[in-house]
């Protein structure tokens, strides 16, 4: 990607409560002027997130959910378990998220593209095709692709979603690994654990975007702010929002 | 060039005076950037109640397409005296006519001054520049 070299944070977070999930990725958002942030994470426990604008009664999956959270992204909800979970934050002026929200996203799929092949998953963008795992009447996001979503096995095999916010962009990507009970029928990439997929994903980050990544763990006050705000998004008012 | 009769900023929201108040909305960039020209892309507006005191720049509504949400930063603070309803049942409104039928809210401003705002030429540079990626 042209003109994206730059130095860039780099968080692992495994194993992270739903509040801190989100909490640290909106303490993320907020940092405009900053450097872009990668953060690669899992869930514990596994947990359904509801998008910011979706209705809970529309998500039948929560009445089976352990946990239930609404995330600051759109879209439809995830079951976060069995999978990588990463989030890049950045000004929306860095060349990753400049210009239409479109472009922005083939950006960030293209190395999780090429990343899932290292791998050995056969993974593209689904463009015009069709695929299995469209399902109506669930409001989950993987049963609900786009053009732009990736794909394998003829089945949607990625979540993404964004969010944009006082001039910074927070990407939200979420790859399924292994099977899920309240999304069924989805793409998955069993063969590889989430740590191993997150370093070849940085690896094609840094050779495709010419990016510096400085290992780094979230700041006693970064941790403090993201349970106040995280707490917010897993409180009963803002679940039932809608 | 985009319309000269009122004021911008750059986070492609859009001010007018209109007598004692002032007319809020978004630019056809913004639309463009959200919807990549395909205006079903655009599922969500959500816009604030009547009554409601806002500062300037901060958050007064949010508007989701398919692939992200983005806030809407009021230009100016002040009460929100009117707001368009007809956006959040029909959004396509938003690319046929941003300028005037695409209104999303009447302030009316604590201060009258748009001065801190961009003008139609300092915006367009920043549409070009964005352009530019």
């Amino acid at each position: 990607m042209t003109g994206a070299a730059s130095s860039w944070r780099l968080l692992r977070t495994w194993a992270v409560s739903p509040e801190l999930a989100m909490g640290l990725d909106e303490v993320l958002l907020d940092q405009v002027g900053s450097p872009p942030t990668l953060r690669f994470y899992t869930w514990e426990p596994d947990t359904l997130s509801l998008g910011y604008f979706q209705r809970f009664a529309e998500v039948p999956a929560t009445a089976q959910a352990t946990r239930v959270v609404r995330r600051l992204t759109g879209g439809g909800a995830i079951h976060h378990a069995g999978e990588l979970t990463f989030s890049i934050a950045a000004d929306a002026a860095h060349p990753l998220y400049r210009g239409p929200v479109a472009p922005s996203y083939e950006r960030v799929h293209a190395v999780v593209i090429d990343a899932l092949g290292r791998h050995g998953v056969s993974a593209a963008l689904r463009r015009a095709d069709a695929v299995t795992s469209d399902v109506a009447g669930t409001g989950m996001c993987f049963h609900a692709s786009t053009p732009l979503d990736i794909v394998w096995d003829e089945a949607k095999g990625v979540g993404s979603a964004q969010r944009r916010r006082r001039g910074r962009v927070l990407h939200h990507g979420s790859i399924k690994l292994a099977a899920s009970h309240l999304e069924t029928g989805v793409a998955r990439a069993p063969q590889v654990s989430p740590a191993d997929l997150a370093d070849t994903l940085l690896a094609q980050m840094t050779e495709q975007w010419h990016g510096r990544f400085d290992e780094d763990d979230p700041t006693a006050d970064e941790l403090a702010r993201a349970q106040v705000l995280g707490a917010a998004t897993c409180a009963e008012a803002f679940l039932r929002r809608r | 060039m985009r319309p000269d009769d009122r004021k911008y900023m750059d986070s492609h929201e859009w001010a007018k005076l209109d007598g004692d108040t002032v007319l809020v909305g978004i630019t056809d960039f913004a639309v463009q950037e959200l919807s990549h020209g395909n205006i079903d892309d655009l599922v969500y507006c959500d816009l604030p109640e009547l009554g409601r005191m806002i500062e300037q720049g901060e958050t007064f509504g949010e508007i989701e397409s398919v692939k992200a949400v983005a806030d809407l930063n009021a230009p100016v603070g002040g009460e929100i005296v009117e707001v368009n309803a007809a956006i959040e049942d029909h959004l396509e409104i938003l690319a046929t006519d941003p300028w005037k039928q695409g209104w999303m809210v009447r302030i009316k401003p604590t201060a009258k001054s748009l001065e801190h705002l961009l003008d139609a030429e300092a915006y367009e540079q920043i549409v070009t520049e964005a352009q530019g990626a």
